[in-house]
């Protein structure tokens, strides 16, 4: 049978090119249709309604907060440059060889620096020298002695009520502030104060005649291959979870998008228009979140200027992030956000009628997401052994490793979930309901752990090479501190006496033990011998050296473990000696002649609190020439009493009043390397705000998936399912996911640990006290982020979800 | 006044949502193996009827008993233990759910009420051969038709032998055969057990399944007595 043709009917007579779907109209017409597809995307994501406003402002404030995060890291480098470049804009004292200023138009600084419960206190006392003394950055005059400026920060704690003790040490009047220019950071306690013959201390460490207060930078140093190894890891273990965060909230309300271009099916949409529209869709959240990250951060930046995380505080115009970077996330989030969307598009088959999702997906695949963490183990082997002096690290490959590492992390954390919950079997009715979920869809569970998983793995791998190499960066003081915790350093002119007294009679002092200490030599100016000359009361030489006897007059000669020729040379009897003699470029000496007495005494010198063990003489005071008496330094060490509360703070106080540049020094059993310091604070700053960050979409997530189920909350609701049972459910549905990504991380944490250790050729050593803080944080963020989630729970099970009107 | 026998009554409700008035004085009765068809057009207040009868929502003003208790001088947990143990619920949408199997959907309520998982899900399986869905019981209701899952719902909301059951528009998402299938299936049951079935609909051709149709338009209650 043959159909007759039909004038409207026929087929049109196109070429042969345009029939197969090729021609130029075509193409131009497939071009087109891109940005149409687009715009329609961008249109449903602000479209929808109440519904729909609220999914796309989840996702805004999802994706934001994790710009807010990028923006903030990227301008982290800045911001350290600009408390750098502060810094040495106000260095009041020359480094290096630099000339020291003449006299005239200059002026003189005081460090009179001091610690208030921990927190340090930068003070400085000014003298002008000339009409034109230079005036640090941030004043516009000088402080008349008796009168301070203040930074900000120093005022506020200087007016709280529990800074009395420090108020009595910088007891001087208010009468200006120090401004931006002059501070490193917005929380720095930093004041400037007039001073008063300055001069005569001038040859003092703690005092400076400068004529500018600018400092050129010298070279800067090399930073060990170690920290650098630190500082890598760190941004790296600090980043990945933000952009799993990212990936997860552009991601929010997928199944309402599904339904919405299954809709689109329906009426024509072929599937890679409903890809494109869902592409566009996604773009519309990734730009509104990447405006509301600008928002975050603007926000941020300005909260930034009032808090101080472990000693560190910025300015608000400190947090500019680098152009380029800015630029890269401006242009990656919203690319990473397509990506995202069409790859999770990937699993399911949007038809018309519906979305398809096969009752049990598709049981996911080990070898792959294997492969991911031994890539990573494959890239970091190579360079076990290369640290501690045996070499540098490939950055690119130590990036690269433990990127894969943890990324493996993420691809390992889905099978796992997925491979346990199906083991999981039938419980109290949460427990059905939270298994039974995991069971249908595990992915948005695990999706929801892998920032923690990710960011405790990184985190225990941390603290395990903190911890292996802390040795390395922590040397020992050789301090007693149960002998004195503290030293102090007289200037010259004040009475040891006296100043011993006034500590001895401080509240929380246990004892102060008194002495000079000068040097000897063979001629009055720049003698080619000399040998260290300590002073002191016969008790005050006993905490220095055995002593069989002394009284007072008596001298000794100092002959330790050792060889020290020159006290040897030095101690002959008879000899004629010069103390306190004047070294050229030093200032002036006393040069007081002094003869070593026949019946010179022997003694072997002991430890003193700081670890050192002296040589050369000791006198008792009465055998000191008395010119020199009052032209020598004195140090005080005192030993504290650790039960009486603030007594440090007392011990300060008394030791302002003694004398201003009077210098206090805190002894402690160790000392640690700034930098490695540093970095281990940038971990705990960085991570407590990866934790919040994660917490929080934690929370939204969990907020969106309720909102989803409202309808059917209310409906269980309404069957007479208690409320507790729906809370235990949202629990479990939590914990089930984040217990095994936990046990994930504790894994691969660990090894990536070890590693690490390894490398930098340290024994393999778990700190266990960290991995379960970290282990014990992780849980804690998904505890709270459940107790958060309660409260909408409860309202969302409201009967009002099964109204339609 | 109460009718006599009557299981559960309420008088003069009112209950409003903003400055809509959802009920304003309805009132309502039914007696043991009664089935009452609540009808109206939409947004006459039915569903907020059948809310505040079954102890969902509390009403503004005016009283509910149940066995002659007052629903008011219940708390939640009693009222959701109420709920649990003497009332079933059918729902035209979001009732059954997505993640649990169809028996494990109609042992829910049991199980809610501390039965172990066995024992429910072999009085589940009884609910669902009558119901004739017994053949679904390892599907999940993604799986299963809309009137296969409309009589899961039905077979889930009878499994506690429930005194009320309380039907929100259960057809409304089936076409007319499916309809009449769990309609038949839903009043049969019912009626077997002796329970009272509160039936929310707006099709006439449901609420002739009724014994009696209550009215209700602008939140107020009018019965029909039904002449056969």
């Amino acid at each position: 049978m043959s159909i007759p043709a039909s004038p409207t009917a026929a087929p049109p007579e196109d070429p042969p090119e345009l029939c197969a779907g090729e021609g130029p109209g075509d193409k131009a017409s497939k071009l087109r249709q891109w940005p149409e597809n687009l715009a329609m995307g961008l249109k449903f994501a602000f479209s929808g309604g109440r519904e729909g406003w609220i999914r796309v402002l989840l996702t805004g404030v999802g994706v934001g907060l994790g710009v807010a995060l990028l923006l903030l890291t990227a301008a982290i480098p800045n911001a350290m440059q600009a408390r750098e470049d502060r810094e040495y804009a106000r260095m009041d004292f020359a480094i290096g060889d630099a000339e020291p200023a003449k006299p005239g138009n200059t002026v003189l600084v005081a460090h009179v620096d001091t610690e208030f419960r921990d927190r340090e206190v930068r003070g400085r006392q000014l003298e002008p020298e000339g009409l034109r003394a230079p005036l640090p950055p941030g004043i516009d005059k000088f402080p008349a002695p008796g009168e301070m400026f203040v930074s900000p920060a120093l005022k506020r704690l200087l007016e709280s009520k529990d800074a009395g003790l420090l108020r009595e040490r910088i007891p001087y009047r208010i009468t200006g502030s120090i401004g931006e220019s002059g501070l490193i950071g917005s929380a720095e306690l930093a004041y400037y104060t007039g001073g008063q013959s300055l001069a005569e201390f001038v040859d003092d460490s703690a005092i400076s005649r400068i004529d500018t207060f600018q400092a050129t930078k010298g070279p800067s140093q090399e930073t060990d291959p170690v920290l650098l190894l630190l500082v890598l890891l760190v941004f790296v273990v600090l980043l990945m979870p933000v952009g799993i965060f990212i990936a997860t909230g552009v991601r929010f309300g997928g199944e309402r998008r599904d339904r919405r271009l299954a809709a689109l099916r329906l009426v024509g949409a072929d599937s890679r228009m409903t890809r494109r529209i869902a592409a566009g869709e996604a773009l519309g959240g990734a730009f509104l979140g990447l405006a509301f990250g600008i928002g975050f951060f603007l926000i941020g930046r300005q909260i930034a200027g009032s808090v101080e995380l472990f000693g560190i505080s910025v300015f608000p115009s400190y947090l500019d992030p680098a152009p380029v970077l800015a630029l890269l996330i401006t242009v990656a989030v919203p690319a990473a956000a397509v990506a995202v969307t069409l790859l999770a598009l990937r699993g399911v088959v949007i038809e018309p009628l519906g979305v398809v999702r096969t009752a049990k997906p598709a049981r996911r695949r080990l070898w792959w997401r294997l492969l991911l963490p031994l890539g990573g183990l494959g890239l970091l082997t190579p360079m076990i052994g290369q640290g501690n002096g045996n070499g540098t690290f490939n950055e690119y490959m130590v990036a690269g490793g433990v990127t894969l590492l943890l990324v493996g992390v993420t691809a390992l954390l889905p099978w796992v979930v997925e491979n346990v919950v199906a083991r999981l079997n039938s419980g109290p009715v949460s427990w059905q309901l939270a298994v039974r979920r995991l069971q249908l869809s595990s992915g948005t569970a695990a999706r929801l752990v892998n920032g923690i998983a990710v960011a405790v793995a990184g985190a225990i791998a941390l603290q395990m090479l903190f911890s292996g190499v802390q040795d390395d960066f922590t040397e020992p003081t050789a301090q007693d501190v149960s002998r004195a915790r503290v030293e102090v350093s007289l200037p010259a002119p004040v009475s040891l006496a006296d100043a011993q007294r006034k500590l001895a009679g401080t509240p929380g002092v246990r004892r102060a033990v008194a002495v000079s200490t000068t040097v000897i030599g063979m001629s009055r100016k720049n003698p080619e011998s000399s040998v260290g000359l300590t002073v002191g009361d016969c008790a005050a030489l006993r905490e220095l050296a055995k002593l069989l006897s002394c009284r007072e007059g008596d001298a000794f000669t100092l002959h330790g473990s050792w060889p020290d020729g020159e006290t040897v040379k030095l101690a002959e009897p008879g000899r004629k000696l010069f103390v306190n003699p004047t070294f050229e470029g030093s200032g002036k000496g006393t040069e007081a002649a002094w003869t070593v007495p026949q019946d010179i005494k022997k003694a072997v010198p002991y430890k003193d609190p700081t670890g050192w063990e002296r040589n050369g003489f000791l006198m008792t005071t009465k055998a000191l020439p008395t010119s020199v008496a009052s032209d020598i330094s004195g140090i005080i060490y005192a030993g504290l009493d650790p039960s009486v509360p603030e007594a440090l703070e007392m011990v300060r106080n008394t030791v302002a009043e003694i004398h201003p540049l009077a210098i206090p020094t805190m002894h402690a059993p160790n000392e640690r390397s700034q930098n490695y310091d540093t970095i281990r604070t940038g971990l705990f700053v960085g991570a407590a705000c990866v934790l919040a960050l994660i917490g929080a979409s934690l929370l939204v997530s969990q907020l969106e998936q309720l909102r989803e189920r409202r309808k059917l909350l209310s409906a269980l609701v309404a069957i007479g399912t208690r409320r507790r049972t729906l809370g235990l459910s949202v629990l479990w549905q939590t914990a089930i996911p984040v217990a095994l990504g936990l046990a994930l991380a504790l894994v691969v944490g660990l090894t990536l640990g070890g590693v690490l250790q390894k490398m930098t050729d340290t024994a393999i050593r778990v700190d266990w006290t960290s991995v379960l803080a970290m282990t014990a944080i992780g849980a804690a963020a998904v505890l709270a982020v459940t107790a958060l989630s309660i409260p909408p729970l409860l309202r969302l099970m409201r009967p009002d979800g099964l109204r339609t009107e | 006044m109460t009718p006599a026998g009557s299981l559960l009554v309420a008088h003069d409700l009112r209950k409003a949502y903003g400055p809509t008035n959802a009920l304003d004085g309805a009132g309502f009765s039914i007696h043991p193996g009664e089935v009452v068809a609540v009808m109206g057009p939409s947004g006459s207040g039915k569903s907020t009827l059948l809310h505040c009868l079954a102890g969902i929502a509390t009403p503004d003003s005016g009283s509910i008993t149940y066995g002659g208790r007052e629903m008011a001088a219940m708390n939640e947990s009693q009222r959701s233990a109420l709920r649990r143990s003497e009332f079933g619920f059918v729902f035209q949408f979001g009732q059954l759910v997505p993640e649990l199997t169809c028996i494990e959907n109609v042992a829910l309520p049991l199980r809610l009420n501390g039965v172990r998982r066995k024992e429910a899900e072999g009085t589940a399986l009884a609910w669902m051969e009558r119901l004739e869905v017994d053949l679904l019981a390892g599907k999940r209701p993604g799986e299963v038709s809309g009137g296969e899952g409309q009589r899961v719902a039905v077979a889930r909301s009878l499994v506690t032998s429930p005194r009320v059951l309380f039907a929100d528009e259960p057809t409304g998402a089936l076409d007319s055969l499916n309809g009449e299938r769990v309609m038949e299936l839903l009043t049969d049951a019912a009626r077997s057990t002796n329970a009272a079935v509160v039936l929310v609909t707006h099709e006439t051709r449901v609420a002739a399944y009724s014994d009696r149709e209550i009215h209700v338009r602008d939140g107020k209650s009018q019965t029909m007595e039904r002449v056969i």
